[in-house]
């Protein structure tokens, strides 16, 4: 096409004239080529903005054109008046204004689109010259189209005034004005409201006002209520909401009208318009409820809407007019119809989720009067709370089976996503409540269990269930003399179910703490878990339910262990869980196991784990594949969360704490931990594995893990090892290195390093493990940014806690030196953040390690050019707080040095980005020089460089930019 | 109004680090750059509300709380997180709320 290729080939040399708009517009509208619509975007961007745009936009805007081309002119026009406006002389105002309401009263019954364009245009140029050059716009805009004339109908010329002033707020609001001259418009348009409401209340109420007119008054209204105006003034108008809520066409408008005007912040002054619209409200019922029979759910849920919006937003008002309290009861009633709405969420209906908010403000309102009044509302509101529980109860039922099983997966995780938010509410309402609500579930529960004459559904003693477990999940229930009863009760479910099971297995969950005070209880719930435990439905429930039990009550389960235990070997062994599950499950027999006496822990570390061992050894034998890979990684995995929780060393000091007879206390073994003879025992077999998965990482990082576990629970207990571990480590690292293996080492280097007998393999671990490394980095570290990431935190671990390891003469400080400056510029953000640790660690070495002292006064000036092109944009802007440190550490340990450094480097022209000045860069080493206390202020002053440096100083993406 | 509080997790990281290097290599204005960072604040606020169902139970003893800028701070001390099967102890926990009527 000629014309495409014209503005496709050179889209700037062409003029912006009418005729090449419309030629740009074509080519964006049709042309199939999208590069060719992507220019003439560009180009048409360019044009709406230019000077000429002025002239154009009027001859666009000519009856003859198309909607398209009228539409770009009108729009054009907005763009001009909204942000160009200084460039109209001040003398050509009133003529802009008369042409656009000669123009809108043109498209007043043309194109809709374009006429909502030129209003906003009009708009536009109202909120510029309000309220000194243009006083009184409202009035003059009412006026002029209720003016005959130009051909125009009556009907035409009222909505397009209508439109007019709907855009007029919306325009204001989001108008981007200073905030002087924002407060100073939102006063005038205020003043304006006193034109604008007779008008809207005149149309709203004329008989034969047409449907469309009534509904663009009600979206005005709406429109300008968001202002704040006063609730007082618009009351009439929110009446004349209420009659047009039985029409259809008009609800919905209605509705947000409605809602807009209650929800503005500053209606609660208006309490006497408040109160006046309590019976309009409740008038709705009857509306309501046709529309529930009925299924409507719109109606339903709009008129929800608008009760809840009351309720909401003005509780605390209209709970202290004490003298209307029968009227607020009445609408608190009409919500409590709300949530309790027939049929299932989200299926058959929506709107109750609107109206649980509703529930915690009414009770936060309640609770914050004082005392003597607070007992005075209670003696209201708690049976209100009361119907509320069984009303939250009964819409969390499942529904039926077969309708259950006829929902789609969203719908579904919808309503468990609901049941949760019911769950919430509920422990929020027992604040209120109290014990009282756990005995008024209780003896509903009681009662529906023990009614031998009707059968109660599995979904109403779930839904009982359901609600004390999510009381007793996060409240303390230990004074509530309810609990013995209810697990009394639990054990006469019959549990015909898999949700029903499942809520019992995390009801007995809950209660774990106040099993640990009633452990006499324990003997009753756990055949119930060890029974679930075998069911693969139930698995998720049962093994967390376990653990729960195992953390709180270990010290009075060691007569279960062997049952429990036992029934876990089987469970595994039968692989009916999932992996995650087995994890928790060996963390659960840790627990578990760490209170009995070493001898028994032994005897059943080994029952448990001899099966696996053995398998392991077997898998050792095979060729490494995918499938016994897997299989290899599971037991390495069992192994390690065992190891997380078998803590023998809590036994002392937690049964000290607790007030349980010293019966349970187990004396501290002498010898060995268990765990490290296990441990010690497998060691050959774990080394057998590792020498055939040597380059897997995933392998190496699961025996890591089992060490590092272990190193963690057992702390100084660990100690036997350290030597046979640091041998396996050094070989792992120097066969294929990992990065896993250095994590582990820096732990020993953590935990050990200190100690005098445990040094010297430590050392030579470290200084294998360094040298190893720095081969690496001659080989070109950039595929391994994991592993320098963790040889930059060994490094600081090992600065920090014995700097001694840099003494070492088989330490080549000044190669760990020059990796460090490599790293830096790794685009990893972990890796940098590392290494400016590692450096932060270094530099205050200067003072007592000569290897370090000499290689930074040496090198030093390399690592703050570094530093430097981080800073100049080299590194990602959320690592500068890191590098500001690394130059604070260099102006605190290295200042004569730092002072040299910084104007040498800085000397460099276009260094280090070629958007900063000489002077700015001296104003930068002045302020670093400075600083030697104020570490935040440094930050500071980084930040500030770094935005210069970047183009980025001074725009408002990066005053936003919040780090 | 979207709170601009997620900028500062990995994901707002990541953005903002790319929306830096489009500016610094010119391929974008910084405009259009805060305009994308508004669009992610506003996602990520609708996203969490309505799209996030997990819970953590926690307890621990209240240090000091404040309401500023409507804006809850709490500090806790020796804090208990229970996930579905996980406790995780710590000693100080900081929680930064916004105040949520204001965020509708």
């Amino acid at each position: 096409m000629e014309t495409s290729g014209r503005i496709a080939t050179t889209p700037d040399a062409l003029d912006f004239t009418v005729e090449n708009v419309e030629k740009g517009l074509h080519q964006l509208y049709y042309d199939p080529n999208i590069e060719n619509k992507n220019l003439a975007q560009k180009w048409l961007m360019q044009a709406q903005v230019s000077p000429q745009a002025w002239q154009f936009c009027w001859a666009l805007l000519s009856p003859d054109k198309v909607p398209e081309i009228q539409y770009f002119g009108a729009s054009a026009l907005h763009t001009k008046i909204s942000r160009y406006w200084s460039d109209i002389p001040s003398d050509q105002y009133e003529t802009l204004k008369t042409q656009l309401f000669s123009q809108i009263a043109c498209f007043s019954s043309g194109s809709k689109m374009v006429l909502t364009r030129l209003c906003v245009a009009l708009a536009s140029l109202a909120l510029n010259t309000m309220p000194e050059v243009w006083p009184g716009a409202v009035p003059e805009m009412v006026r002029v189209f209720q003016e005959e004339g130009g051909g125009v109908d009556g009907r035409a010329r009222c909505l397009a005034l209508l439109e007019l002033l709907t855009v007029l707020p919306e325009e204001f609001q989001t108008s981007r004005m200073p905030q002087y001259r924002k407060g100073q418009v939102r006063g005038a348009l205020g003043r304006e409201w006193g034109s604008v409401c007779p008008l809207l209340q005149q149309l709203l109420r004329q008989g034969d006002s047409p449907g469309a007119v009534k509904s663009r008054v009600l979206r005005c209204l709406s429109s300008w209520v968001l202002l704040d105006v006063p609730l007082s003034e618009s009351e009439g108008l929110v009446e004349d909401c209420f009659t047009a809520l039985p029409d259809p066409e008009l609800f919905d408008t209605a509705v947000e009208a409605i809602v807009n005007a209650i929800s503005q912040p500053d209606s609660q002054r208006y309490v006497n318009t408040l109160l006046k619209l309590v019976p309009q409200v409740l008038s709705l019922q009857e509306q309501l409820r046709e529309a529930v029979q009925n299924g409507d759910m719109e109606t339903s849920h709009g008129i929800c809407r608008i009760a809840v919006a009351l309720g909401e937003n003005h509780s605390r008002a209209l709970l202290e007019q004490v003298e209307h309290w029968q009227g607020f009861l009445a609408l608190v009633n009409m919500i409590m119809f709300c949530t309790g709405i027939p049929g299932h969420y989200p299926v058959n209906e929506t709107t109750s989720s609107l109206t649980l908010t509703f529930w915690y403000t009414l009770q936060d309102d309640i609770m914050s009067f004082d005392c003597e009044r607070q007992a005075v509302y209670l003696q209201v509101y708690r049976p209100v709370y009361f119907q509320l529980v069984d009303v939250l109860l009964h819409k969390a039922q499942f529904p039926s089976d077969q309708e259950y099983a006829s929902w789609s997966s969203d719908e579904k995780e919808q309503f468990r996503i609901y049941r949760v938010d019911i769950s919430d509410t509920l422990m929020y309402v027992y604040e209120m409540l109290g014990a009282e609500l756990l005995s008024n579930l209780y003896e509903k529960l009681g009662r529906i269990l023990t009614n031998t004459e009707q059968a109660s559904s599995w979904q109403h003693t779930e839904a009982l269930l359901y609600g004390f477990q999510s009381i007793a999940e996060t409240i303390d229930v230990n004074y509530s003399d309810v609990i013995p009863g209810l697990i009394g009760l639990l054990l006469r479910i019959n549990i015909n179910n898999v949700q029903l099971a499942d809520t019992v297995m995390f009801t007995i969950g809950a209660l774990a703490e106040w099993l640990a005070d009633h452990p006499v209880m324990l003997s009753s719930v756990l055949p119930l878990v060890l029974q679930a435990l075998g069911n693969p439905d139930l698995s998720i429930s049962s093994v967390s339910t376990l653990k729960k039990i195992c953390r709180e009550c270990k010290y009075d389960l060691p007569p279960y262990a062997s049952n429990i235990v036992a029934v876990s070997r089987e469970v595994l062994s039968k692989q009916i869980h999932k992996t995650s599950q087995c994890m928790w499950l060996m963390q659960a027999l840790g627990f578990l196991l760490s209170a009995l006496h070493v001898e028994e822990i032994l005897r059943n570390l080994h029952s448990l784990i001899t099966p696996y061992i053995q398998q392991l050894e077997k898998l050792a034998d095979e060729t490494p594949n995918p499938s016994n890979k897997l299989a290899i990684i599971h037991i390495l995995g069992l192994l390690s969360n065992l190891f997380t929780t078998l803590d023998i060393s809590k036994q002392e000091d937690e049964s000290g704490e607790s007030t349980a007879p010293p019966v349970k206390t187990a004396p501290l073994p002498p010898g060995p931990n268990p765990v490290v003879v296990v441990l010690q025992q497998v060691f050959a077999l774990i080394q057998t594995v590792l020498s055939k998965w040597l380059n897997d990482s995933q392998v190496v990082e699961a025996v890591c893990a089992i060490f590092e576990k272990s190193v963690k629970t057992l702390l100084h207990d660990f100690a036997p090892m350290v030597s046979q571990l640091s041998e396996m480590l050094g070989q792992m690292y120097s066969t294929i290195p990992q990065a896993s293996a250095l994590d582990l080492t820096r732990q020993m280097v953590h935990i050990f390093a200190r100690e005098t007998d445990h040094f010297p393999p430590i050392k030579a671990l470290f200084d294998l493990v360094t040298s190893v490394t720095l081969s690496i980095f001659q080989q070109g570290p950039r595929d391994h940014p994991d592993i320098v990431d963790s040889f930059m935190q060994l490094q600081a671990q090992a600065l920090k806690r014995k700097p001694d390891l840099f003494l070492s003469e088989s330490l080549d400080v000044k190669a760990v030196f020059h990796c460090g400056l490599l790293s830096l510029k790794f685009p990893e953000a972990p890796t940098v953040k590392s290494t400016c640790l590692f450096f932060t660690e270094l530099l205050p070495r200067c003072s007592d390690v000569p290897p370090v002292a000499r290689v930074v006064q040496e090198n030093g000036k390399l690592l703050l050019q570094a530093v430097l092109e981080a800073i100049g944009g080299g590194s990602s802007r959320s690592l500068m707080e890191q590098f500001a440190e690394v130059l604070f550490s260099l102006n605190k340990h290295c200042f004569p040095l730092l002072t040299v450094w910084l104007k040498e480097a800085l000397q460099a022209q276009g260094f280090p980005s070629t958007r900063v000045t000489t002077e700015q860069k001296d104003t930068f080493t002045q302020q670093i020089l400075r600083e030697r206390v104020n570490k935040r202020r440094m930050k500071d002053i980084v930040k500030e460089f770094t935005l210069v440096c970047r183009g980025l100083h001074g725009t408002e993406y990066a005053a936003e930019y919040c780090l | 109004m979207a709170y601009q509080l997620y900028r500062n997790t990995t994901l707002g990281n990541s953005l903002q680090e790319s929306l830096d290097e489009l500016i610094q290599t010119q391929q974008i204005t910084p405009q259009l750059a805060l305009q994308v960072l508004l669009q992610f604040d506003k996602a990520i606020n609708t996203a969490l509300a309505n799209r996030v169902r997990n819970r953590v139970n926690f307890k621990g003893s209240l240090n000091t709380y404040r309401f500023c800028d409507n804006v809850w701070t709490f500090v806790l001390n020796d804090v208990e997180f229970r996930e579905v099967t996980d406790l995780v102890k710590v000693d100080k926990v900081k929680i930064v709320l916004p105040h949520s009527s204001t965020t509708e």
